[in-house]
């Protein structure tokens, strides 16, 4: 569904001449086209300590989104609101608002267990449950009281969405920790889908894996984004320029609150960036 | 923040002075085999044949410099425009150095043979083509767009001088058929001056996306 997108104060590449420009506000290089999560104003704090500073971003609903920025800019904390995982650190808030769907997942009323499911993640290191494989991907759909038959297809269907399928199917029984760091991750990307996701975030997917496992792993998300919305936090430049259709450049304001600096459309971001912050960071001028 | 690049910055300049000694070295050729044909000089003539070979092997070592950078420092942004330009300039360059050895065998074809006619607008001609040569090498230098669009429109000046020429080495043609072969020779050595022109403003073109990121036709 379509939602305003939110007015910031970023610079924001391009024209984007093939997205239908919108009446409404700013930014976004995405705006006027279907929005899948719109965060808006939002800042967040380790206890006292600010981490975010009023960050306003609307991603595109089946579109990749890449996250950049130098370490501690914020990029992963941020990615981390869009499913609440920052709950589980003691002491933490944010404010300002997440849109997912209209619906704003800050709201002390939203079902986090229903967001999770609605908003799966990948994190920088495979973490496959000390379980057999079939297990690793049926472990949700189980949990949701599905029936085996439907677990059985889910499994295979999403053993097949991430390109395991043909190199699992006749060790389904065996330990996912016996899979390759590559197949861990995709494994651990079948566990995400297979309960119906809209959105994913990956967390540096490809951090811990070798050159061509990366590709398997760029390859699937060209695949998945016709049918999901992901948004990407990485520190490769060549990895977020490959696979990404917008970026969003974050930096550490004086302050040492992550901002965002900067959000386009990839090509824009890395072939003519309007800030000279962006340009010196995605150039190695400073990192 | 503090800078951390270095070796690449130091790639950088040296394949901008490369481009910049390329540049100096053409430009040179084309003043040198002009005044081979104007002075009838054939050893400055088969200077500039012979000098071309200079030439070629500075672009080749600068286009594999180029390919070495792309390839381990993996530009973007204006890194990425700046090598991608200078390839393209280069390449310029290498063809204006050709026009160049075209000027000077047609002055050894020439130099043996009672003159056609006074030259006038031939050297009007390579003046001008040398004076867009040696600006947008400035250009190139301070990257500035705004002087590559402006040395971009005097091509115009050339082409009317080309045409002018052309009508008049025609016009000495159908006069006298002995002419034919001294005014062809002609014909192709204006021609070579005139291309010079044209890919000056190439290479005005590639100023333009240096600084902007746009490919833009100025001709």
């Amino acid at each position: 569904m379509s939602v305003a997108s939110s007015p910031d104060a970023v610079a924001v590449s391009g024209t984007m001449d093939d997205v239908p420009m919108h009446a409404e506000v700013a930014p976004a290089a995405v705006q006027g086209a279907d929005i899948k999560l719109d965060t808006r104003h939002v800042n967040f704090y380790y206890g006292d300590f600010q981490a975010l500073h009023d960050v306003s971003l609307a991603v595109q609903a089946c579109k990749i989104t890449a996250l950049i920025g130098p370490s501690g800019c914020g990029k992963t904390t941020f990615l981390r609101i869009f499913n609440r995982m920052h709950d589980l650190v003691p002491g933490t808030r944010a404010t300002g608002e997440v849109l997912l769907d209209g619906k704003n997942v800050l709201d002390p009323g939203t079902d986090v267990i229903q967001l999770r499911r609605q908003v799966g993640m990948l994190f920088q290191r495979a973490n496959p449950f000390p379980k057999s494989i079939f297990d690793n991907v049926a472990y949700g759909p189980h949990m949701l009281g599905w029936s085996k038959q439907q677990i059985e297809a889910v499994v295979e269907e999403c053993l097949k969405d991430t390109g395991l399928w043909d190199e699992v199917k006749n060790r389904l029984r065996r330990s996912a920790l016996n899979l390759s760091g590559g197949q861990q991750q995709r494994l651990c990307l079948a566990r995400a889908l297979a309960v119906k996701p809209d959105v994913i975030l990956m967390d540096e997917p490809a951090s811990a894996l070798d050159p061509i496992a990366t590709l398997r792993i760029e390859e699937l998300m060209q695949h998945l984004k016709k049918r999901y919305t992901i948004v990407i936090v990485t520190h490769n430049m060549q990895q977020a320029s490959r696979v990404s259709d917008f970026t969003a450049f974050m930096l550490m304001n004086p302050q040492r609150a992550g901002e965002l600096i900067e959000f386009g459309p990839t090509d824009d971001i890395f072939n003519r960036p309007k800030d000279d912050r962006t340009e010196d960071y995605i150039t190695g001028r400073f990192g | 923040m503090a800078a951390i690049r270095t070796q690449f910055d130091q790639e950088l300049a040296e394949l901008k002075s490369g481009v910049l000694r390329m540049g100096s070295m053409v430009e040179q050729a084309i003043a040198d085999s002009m005044r081979a044909l104007v002075e009838r000089d054939n050893d400055l003539a088969h200077k500039v044949i012979t000098g071309d070979q200079d030439v070629n092997e500075l672009h080749r070592q600068l286009r594999e410099r180029a390919f070495m950078i792309m390839a381990t420092q993996q530009p973007v942004a204006r890194d990425l425009r700046l090598i991608v330009s200078f390839q393209h300039m280069v390449l310029e360059l290498e063809r204006m150095g050709d026009h160049a050895v075209g000027i000077a065998r047609a002055a050894l074809r020439l130099n043996d043979l009672p003159q056609l006619k006074p030259y006038v607008d031939l050297p009007r001609m390579a003046e001008l083509t040398e004076s867009q040569v040696h600006d947008i090498l400035g250009a190139v230098i301070e990257a500035d767009q705004d002087r590559a669009r402006a040395i971009a429109e005097r091509d115009d000046e050339v082409d009317i001088l080309y045409h002018r020429v052309w009508d008049e080495l025609v016009g000495y043609m159908v006069e006298d058929p002995k002419n034919v072969q001294r005014a062809a020779v002609l014909l192709f050595l204006a021609k070579d001056l005139e291309r010079i022109a044209d890919r000056v403003t190439n290479i005005a073109e590639d100023v333009v996306f240096l600084h902007t990121g746009r490919i833009v036709e100025l001709s």
